[in-house]
Formats: C-alpha cells, sequence, structure tokens
C-alpha cells in the first residue's frame, strides 16, 4: 500500500471493501477520513452539484416554509446559476492565480453579445449559439490576455479596465449598427433546445416540480459540465502551478515554468467561463443590455467571488445567490417595505461583514463551522 | 569541454562594474566555491548565469550552448537549478506540494495544455517528489505546510525545490546563511551526499570559510568584479593576493 499512499483517490477505488472493513472499528473519525476521500472524488462532486441544481429552483421558488423565506421565483434561480458561472471561473484567475482582472465585462458581454448576434441573425439553436459565443469568447480572452498580461499587480488590474471599457465605448456608438447601441440588443431568438423542447415550457412531472423550465434544465446543465471541467483542472497539473504562481511567481519561474503562458492560460480558462456565462445570459433573458460590458459588471463579479470566498470552488456561486438575492428581492422591499430603495446599503453591509468577519467569505465560514463541529464530535 | 562557461561577462549598473571581464569555467562533476569580499560580484556572477540578469557584454555557454538570450526558465529547463539565498519557497502548500512543483516542472516541461488532465496520472512527478524529500529528509513532515517550518527546514525545502528540478548543474547562493551550527552541519553533509548521490555539479557562493574549504575541489576569488586567484583549497589559502583582498591581510 506504501506505493499508492500518493494516490489516495486510486487507493480508495481499488481497495474500497478492504479499507471500509479495516475503518469500520474506529467509528467517528473513521467514517470522517472516509468521507473527505469520498468527497474529493469527482465523481461525488458531480453528483452532489446534479442534486444541487436539481433542488436548488424548488427551495427558492416552491417548496414550502423556505420559499416563503426567501420569495424567490424560477427566473432568478436561472440568473443565479448564470453569474455562478460566471464567478467560479472568474476565480481560476483571482483565487488560484492571484490575478485581479478588472475587464472580465468584456469577456462576459462579449459572449453576450455574440449570442444575441447570432440567435438575431444566424442560428437559433441554443446549443449552437452558446458553443459558438464561447468560442469568441476564447478568442476575446487570448487577445485581452496577451495585451494585459505584459504588466503585473495594479498594472495589469488597470490595463484589463481600460481594455474592457474602449471596447464598451465601442459597442455604444461606433458600433452600434451591430450592437443596438445605448438600446441593447434587441431582436433575440432562441429556438428550442435540440430542434423540440421550447425553453419556456415546464418540463414534464417531477422534474417540472423540482427543475421548472427548460431553460432552467440547459443553464443547470452547462453549470455542472462548469463545475466538473473546473474541478478537473484544479486536479491537473494547472491546479497546481497556479496556486505555485499565486504564492511565489519569481521561484515559479525558477523551477522551470513559463510563468507568462500559465498566467495567459488562467485568464483564457477564466474567460471561457465568462463567455459561456454571458451566451446563457442572453438565452436567458432574450436581451443584451449595453450595460453588460460596463466596468460595474466587472465589479459585480469580484464582489461575488470575494463574498463567496475566493479560492473555493462553490463559494463563488453561493456569492453570486447572496449578491442576486439582494438585488432582486431586497430592492423589491423584503423583508421591509422600507429597504427597498436602500438594497445597495445592504449589499455593501453584508459584503463589509463577511470582509472583515471572514477573510475566507462565505464559503470559508461554512468550513469553520465544519472544522468545528468536527472537532466537537471527536472529543466526545 | 567544460558544463558551463562565461566568456568576458561584464555587467555595469550605471557606471559601476559589478563583473568586470569575468571568464570562468564549471567542469563536469566539480564542486566549486565562488567567494570574494561583500560586493565582490559574486551574487550579480550568479544572477547573470540563472538568466535572472542581461549581461552587457559576454556569453555563457552550458553543454556547449549560448544560454546568454534565453529567458530564466529555460534555463532551468536546461538543467541550471538555483537554490536562493533566502528560503523562496511556497509558503501555503504543504511540504509535498512544493517538491512536486519542482518535479512537475522538470518532468513536464515549461507549459503543457495538459489542463483536463488529472494529477494522479502523473507516477513519475510523485517518484520525483518522493525521492527528493527523502533525499533532504522531510518526507515525514510532507503534509506540513511549508509555512510552519522551523527556518532550518525551510532552507533544506529551498535546496529540495532546486534539486527536484533534476538539474545537470546546481548552484547555491550561501545555503547555511543564518542558520545554528547544527543545522550549518546538516546542510554540510546534505551537500555531500547529493553530490555523492546525483553526482551533481555544484557552484556555491558562499563566505563561511570551514565550509567552503571542506566542501570544494576548487574555489573561484572574485574581487571588485575580477576573478583574481582560482585554485585548490590549499592554493587558495596560500595565495598573498587572496589574503590581502579578501582576508585583509589576516593569516588563516
Amino acid at each position: 500500500m506504501s506505493d499508492e499512499s500518493a494516490n489516495p483517490t486510486e487507493t480508495e477505488t481499488d481497495g474500497g471493501e478492504t479499507v471500509s472493513g479495516g475503518t469500520g472499528t474506529t467509528s467517528l473519525s473513521g467514517i470522517r477520513t472516509r468521507w473527505e476521500r469520498v468527497r474529493e472524488r469527482e465523481s461525488t462532486v458531480i453528483v452532489l452539484t446534479i442534486v444541487g441544481v436539481a433542488l436548488f429552483p424548488y427551495l427558492l421558488a416552491r417548496a414550502p416554509v423556505v420559499s416563503d423565506l426567501l420569495q424567490g421565483y424560477q427566473e432568478l434561480a436561472s440568473l443565479i446559476l448564470v453569474w455562478g458561472i460566471f464567478a467560479i471561473g472568474f476565480d481560476l484567475l483571482l483565487g488560484r492565480t492571484g490575478l485581479l482582472s478588472f475587464g472580465h465585462a468584456a469577456i462576459w458581454g462579449g459572449g453576450a453579445y455574440a449570442a444575441g448576434w447570432l440567435s438575431a441573425n444566424v442560428v437559433q439553436s441554443p446549443l449552437l449559439i452558446v458553443g459558438i459565443a464561447v468560442l469568441f469568447a476564447v478568442v476575446l480572452s487570448v487577445v485581452l490576455g496577451v495585451l494585459s498580461l505584459r504588466r503585473g499587480g495594479i498594472y495589469f488590474a488597470i490595463l484589463t479596465l481600460a481594455f474592457a471599457q474602449m471596447i464598451y465605448y465601442m459597442a455604444s456608438a461606433p458600433l452600434a449598427f451591430i450592437t443596438g447601441g445605448d438600446n441593447g440588443l434587441t431582436g433575440v431568438e432562441i429556438g428550442p433546445l435540440l430542434g423540440s423542447f421550447d425553453l419556456g415550457s415546464e418540463l414534464p412531472s417531477i422534474a417540472g416540480t423540482l427543475l421548472g423550465t427548460w431553460r432552467y434544465a440547459f443553464i443547470a446543465a452547462a453549470l455542472v459540465v462548469s463545475v466538473a471541467v473546473i474541478h478537473r483542472i484544479l486536479n491537473s497539473p494547472y491546479g497546481i502551478v497556479f496556486r505555485a504562481i499565486n504564492e511565489n511567481e519569481r521561484r515559479a519561474e525558477f523551477v522551470g515554468f513559463d510563468v507568462r503562458r500559465y498566467k495567459l492560460a488562467a485568464f483564457v480558462l477564466s474567460g471561457t467561463f465568462a463567455g459561456l456565462g454571458g451566451a446563457l445570459f442572453t438565452v436567458h433573458g432574450e436581451y443584451v443590455p449595453l450595460s453588460s460590458l460596463y466596468w460595474t459588471t466587472s465589479g459585480e463579479v469580484v464582489i461575488m467571488t470575494v463574498l463567496g470566498g475566493v479560492g473555493s470552488l462553490l463559494g463563488p456561486l453561493i456569492g453570486a445567490g447572496i449578491y442576486l438575492w439582494v438585488e432582486y428581492i431586497v430592492s423589491g422591499g423584503y423583508p421591509f417595505d422600507w429597504i427597498g430603495p436602500y438594497w445597495h446599503l445592504v449589499l455593501g453591509l453584508i459584503f463589509v461583514t463577511v470582509v472583515v468577519l471572514f477573510p475566507q467569505g462565505v464559503w470559508g465560514l461554512v468550513e469553520d463551522g465544519r472544522a468545528w463541529i468536527t472537532t466537537r464530535l471527536e472529543d466526545r | 569541454m567544460a558544463l558551463l562557461e562565461t566568456r568576458g561577462l561584464v555587467k555595469r549598473f550605471n557606471g559601476l562594474t559589478a563583473t568586470d571581464d569575468v571568464d570562468i569555467a564549471i567542469e563536469e562533476g566539480e564542486r566549486v566555491s565562488v567567494i570574494g569580499p561583500n560586493g565582490a560580484g559574486k551574487t550579480t556572477l550568479i544572477n547573470l548565469i540563472t538568466r535572472m540578469l542581461d549581461p552587457t557584454e559576454g556569453d555563457i555557454v552550458f553543454q556547449g550552448e549560448s544560454i546568454t538570450n534565453d529567458a530564466p526558465y529555460e534555463v532551468v529547463q536546461q538543467g541550471i537549478s538555483k537554490s536562493f539565498q533566502t528560503a523562496s519557497i511556497f509558503p501555503e502548500l504543504t511540504v509535498e506540494e512544493n517538491a512536486e512543483i519542482a518535479a512537475l516542472g522538470a518532468e513536464h516541461g515549461s507549459f503543457r495544455l495538459n489542463f483536463l488532465c488529472h494529477r494522479n496520472r502523473y507516477s513519475a512527478v510523485d517518484d520525483g517528489t518522493k525521492r527528493t524529500l527523502e533525499a533532504v529528509d522531510l518526507w515525514g513532515q510532507r503534509e506540513v505546510p511549508a509555512a510552519d517550518l522551523p527556518y532550518g527546514d525551510k532552507r533544506r525545502l529551498e535546496i529540495g525545490i532546486a534539486l527536484a528540478s533534476e538539474p545537470d548543474l546546481l548552484l547555491m547562493d550561501e545555503p547555511t546563511a543564518g542558520m545554528s551550527p547544527e543545522e550549518t552541519n546538516a546542510t554540510v553533509s546534505l551537500i555531500e551526499d547529493v553530490k555523492e548521490e546525483l553526482g551533481l555539479t555544484l557552484v556555491l557562493v558562499e563566505h563561511d570559510m570551514e565550509i567552503v574549504f571542506e566542501v570544494s575541489d576548487r574555489i573561484i576569488v572574485l574581487n571588485r568584479g575580477r576573478v583574481i586567484a582560482e585554485g585548490t583549497p590549499e592554493e587558495i589559502q596560500g595565495d598573498p593576493d587572496v589574503q590581502e583582498a579578501y582576508l585583509g591581510g589576516v593569516e588563516l
């Protein structure tokens, strides 16, 4: 066994039965280590994500008690997942590689406009629209990345911001004949999924109760794929190289890595998910507002990621959920009628509280809580 | 043919000449120490070889090929590795991950498009990691975050990272600076072991004369950017120029 100890996942799958026989006697701590190994496994992450996205719209919009408390609705569930994809991809760059981009609005908006333009002029199949828009976002990310990564630290952030704002102004006037300028891109028409399932219609039977519409199912599938791919990236050589660059860039170069290309890879990978999110934003809203390219969009994804927890796989998704819940539910006057106009303030207070008290974000709070409970259990 | 050669290497910083026409040759399997008073240009020389600095004039040749225009990571990939004077480690990663990164750099080259391949498929990297950590005697602490190691262990991890890059030539910048006598002894025997087991060529920049005379086959003495003497420890010990320049005339 000792040769395999560097490979816990494989040992687990190969010798699962013998391991369970051995740990059966050591009760709680044994169960815990076993669970931790299972939890790290790729299939577990995927299954848990599927369960999560299947229950989410039901809990938010239809379940008794919980949905009354949350005041959510179906479309909000889709929107949270769309932004969630953007945020978990963004964290590859911010949380893992340690690069703060302030220009991801360009890629998100680029994906959104590409999808909108395609649907209005070329194809209506949601899969094709999203696929091509993602390719467009990848190309855009390569260009922005190559230009911005010439400088590090704050200069990188400023360069990304500058390029993104340039694209915003291009879209607002000179390219208005394509983008619709200040009015945004209208005439978006998303066709049925695989030629037969209208995105706006309800899913049959139990799936309808849980997931709601085909549109949500489509977006949820994209989220599951995104989580699976990002989980794989984090467990590939890239995961550890990104962390190495984050912690000690010079040393990473002096063990032989082409740091600039890895940074570009991180930028393009995060841009891919930004583009996917943007394209799904169009599929979700069937309209592309000009503000999707504006710098505040870049700011929003930073806030979502930091709020949820940088450097955690699912934290940014939670951050997106909190942000959008405040933006859409609290702003509507919930839980108090008078609070509506102050939703920005509420968001600010939540943000400041989390950042000051839990620097690792909401996800960090969850982790701390779990660690506290397990130590308590083991002390018994 | 020498493993590493510098030819007429000059580095000027705004009129200050840090290295002045330095020609050195390191043979394969040698242990060479570079010594000299503060400001003699030792660190500049190392930084020129690792390509952290661009030379003003001259050429650096490694294994018969010029590396003067290579990027630092390319130099590492060709087989020159450096251990830093201050432990330059990845503090929040575990000891094992620290070594794994270096082993990955050696196995995979400077860049690869393998972001969808799971790390557990690369057993050669795991072997390299384990071998290195056993060599620097840190395998038992592999799950400890590197930042939590005591100072001496951090320095040994630093050397481990340099070794895990599987170099042909290892440059060590004051490997025992700031260490306690026990840690210094442990590091010296580590250097000896590494030399024996891996057949590395070593270039050592060091202040501690005891160590220099103990581990070196040959010593190069720099003063004001120039090579003023070169020879076996015995020859250097008896060289009047060296005593004058470096030791201020004090008898060793």
